[in-house]
């Protein structure tokens, strides 16, 4: 009951930012796939495909609809998991509310994990949501040469993944009490070296890996300091 | 034997170099009003801080309801009811929607009556939305907060801070009427002299980080006393006398501010000097306590002692 009175209100102090992001990725996405699905570009896709040019698996993989899509998730879930973690660990910091959140009859354990699952929660009902209808969608639309394949679904969700890297740091930095040219940066600086790692791996296994190791050290971190912040 | 409520031993919080309590030890009976005073910058809010387990002492220890503060469960938190500085409320809620997200940490002690009676007595509806209200609303919604669930104990950090004179009047009656209940203890921080005066059975002053006095109001009261000392000829400049705080010397006349002096001390003190006249000169409280709180001057005459 305590913890789904605060995650509630996480969530609804996050919805705006969900919603925004649901919107963008839903709106661009479909242009995106709408724009593959006109006869020019039809044509011009048949036409890479030919019978006198040679196709490789690979290029079927790579030149599928869905995969442009990956620059736009990226950006789309950067920037909710940046906003959501301001959110939720800046905005009590400068409105003076932390008092208020932290002292009532639960233990700090269980207001962090509400402010970490509604963090997910979110990502998964927008951008999680959004990425499987348009999968979904270039799947099953006649209109679409190639379906796209698994990998690009997978290769989408470490980009969503990617988002809770920054979050993370965003929650971290946000705690810290430190001044910023200090340990204050050390979660931002962590996460964008986090991603490079990640952009750089050819198998998203690792990929996925590089995001899971990051996201668990940003977690410990933000639980041992919001444990023992003094607020 | 009195129940203690709220104690520290040796509670120290520094901040960087800057001791901002400093070996704060204090002692608060159940079923009294404390009013916590001090001038700005005393250490009122890092004490409360402190008290409640939001700041980690860097010496000592407080605790709260025989709980260490820094130790305070989830139980005995459901137990204190705590005002924050400021009114810091969420600001996209509604009246309405805090009072449920409230409610939902104090399951059968959360009084929906005394809530809505407390709504209508400040005349708020719980359609009304946080960032729309004044800072008084939003101290008498913070107040309705903190005393529905019936806290055996509230600690209220400065909550008539920016109100005017008669919303403040109207939250601290509002304020007695619970705390009047049996067994309810309050401590209130306060610059507000007036509203201490008001409310409060007892007083803690803390200057600087340090305790001052913690005694019944009424103590306090009978402590302090200004005494205006004329003389036929100079006022003399060194003289010895019980309790003496502070003095201001002129060419004729003393004006001593004692700590627990009584009135046939100074008598006897006035004829031995040789002083002509002398009056107790009348003080309301925050008179007492800017003499109280006045910061020493230096020189061999001037001299304080604890109550």
């Amino acid at each position: 009951m305590r913890f789904l009175a605060i995650l509630r209100k996480e969530l609804r102090e996050c919805l705006p930012w969900i919603v925004l992001a649901t919107a963008v990725l839903f709106v661009f996405g479909y242009v995106e796939l709408f724009e593959r699905t006109i006869p020019q570009n039809i044509d011009y896709r048949y036409r890479l495909f030919s019978p006198s040019n040679d196709v490789y698996p690979f290029d079927l993989t790579k030149r599928s609809l869905l995969a442009g899509m990956g620059q736009l998730l990226l950006v789309v879930s950067i920037g909710l998991g940046l906003a959501m973690g301001i959110r939720q660990f800046w905005v009590d910091h400068y409105a003076g509310t932390w008092g208020f959140t932290v002292h009532r009859s639960v233990n700090r354990e269980k207001i962090l994990s509400a402010k970490l699952t509604a963090a997910a929660i979110g990502f998964v009902v927008s951008i999680g949501a959004i990425w499987c209808l348009l999968f979904l969608y270039a799947s099953k639309a006649p209109n679409f040469y190639v379906p796209p394949a698994k990998r690009i679904f997978f290769e989408g969700w470490v980009y969503i993944v990617s988002g809770l890297v920054v979050y993370s740091a965003a929650a971290l930095a946000g705690l810290s009490t430190v001044r910023w040219y200090t340990t204050k940066i050390f979660g931002l600086a962590f996460a964008a070296i986090v991603l490079f790692v990640m952009v750089f791996q050819w198998r998203l296994s690792y990929a996925f890996l590089a995001l899971l190791v990051g996201i668990f050290v940003l977690v410990v971190q933000i639980t041992q300091t919001f444990l023992n912040r003094e607020f | 034997m009195t129940e203690t409520v709220l104690e520290s031993q040796s509670l120290t919080k520094y901040f960087g170099k800057t001791v901002a309590v400093d070996h704060l030890n204090l002692e608060i009976p159940r079923g009294c009003i404390c009013g916590f005073v001090g001038r700005n910058g005393a250490g009122k809010t890092t004490a409360i801080k402190l008290m409640l387990g939001l700041l980690k002492p860097t010496i000592g220890s407080s605790k709260l309801l025989g709980c260490d503060s820094m130790a305070l469960t989830p139980v005995i938190r459901q137990r204190i009811g705590y005002v924050t500085e400021g009114h810091r409320l969420f600001r996209w809620m509604s009246i309405g929607r805090l009072e449920k997200f409230q409610r939902a940490f104090f399951q059968k002690q959360w009084d929906e009556r005394l809530f809505a009676d407390m709504l209508e007595y400040f005349g708020l509806s719980k359609k009304q939305k946080i960032k729309h209200l004044s800072n008084g609303q939003r101290a008498q919604v913070s107040l309705a907060l903190a005393l529905a669930p019936n806290p055996e104990l509230l600690i209220m950090d400065d909550p008539t801070l920016g109100l005017d004179a008669a919303i403040r009047r109207q939250f601290l009656a509002g304020m007695i009427e619970l705390i009047m209940r049996e067994g309810r203890t309050a401590l209130f921080s306060s610059h507000i002299l007036g509203d201490v005066e008001r409310v409060s059975d007892r007083i803690v002053v803390i200057d600087k980080g340090r305790l001052r006095a913690n005694c019944t109001l009424e103590q306090f009261r009978n402590s302090v006393k200004k005494v205006k000392v004329a003389f036929a000829d100079r006022a003399p400049t060194e003289f010895e006398i019980e309790g003496l705080l502070n003095c201001r010397r002129s060419e004729k006349e003393l004006e001593l501010v004692l700590i627990g002096t009584d009135s046939n001390r100074i008598n006897e003190w006035a004829k031995t000097v040789g002083a002509e006249k002398y009056q107790i000169v009348q003080m309301n409280l925050e008179d007492q306590f800017i003499e109280y709180t006045a910061p020493a001057s230096k020189g061999k005459l001037f001299r304080w002692e604890e109550i």
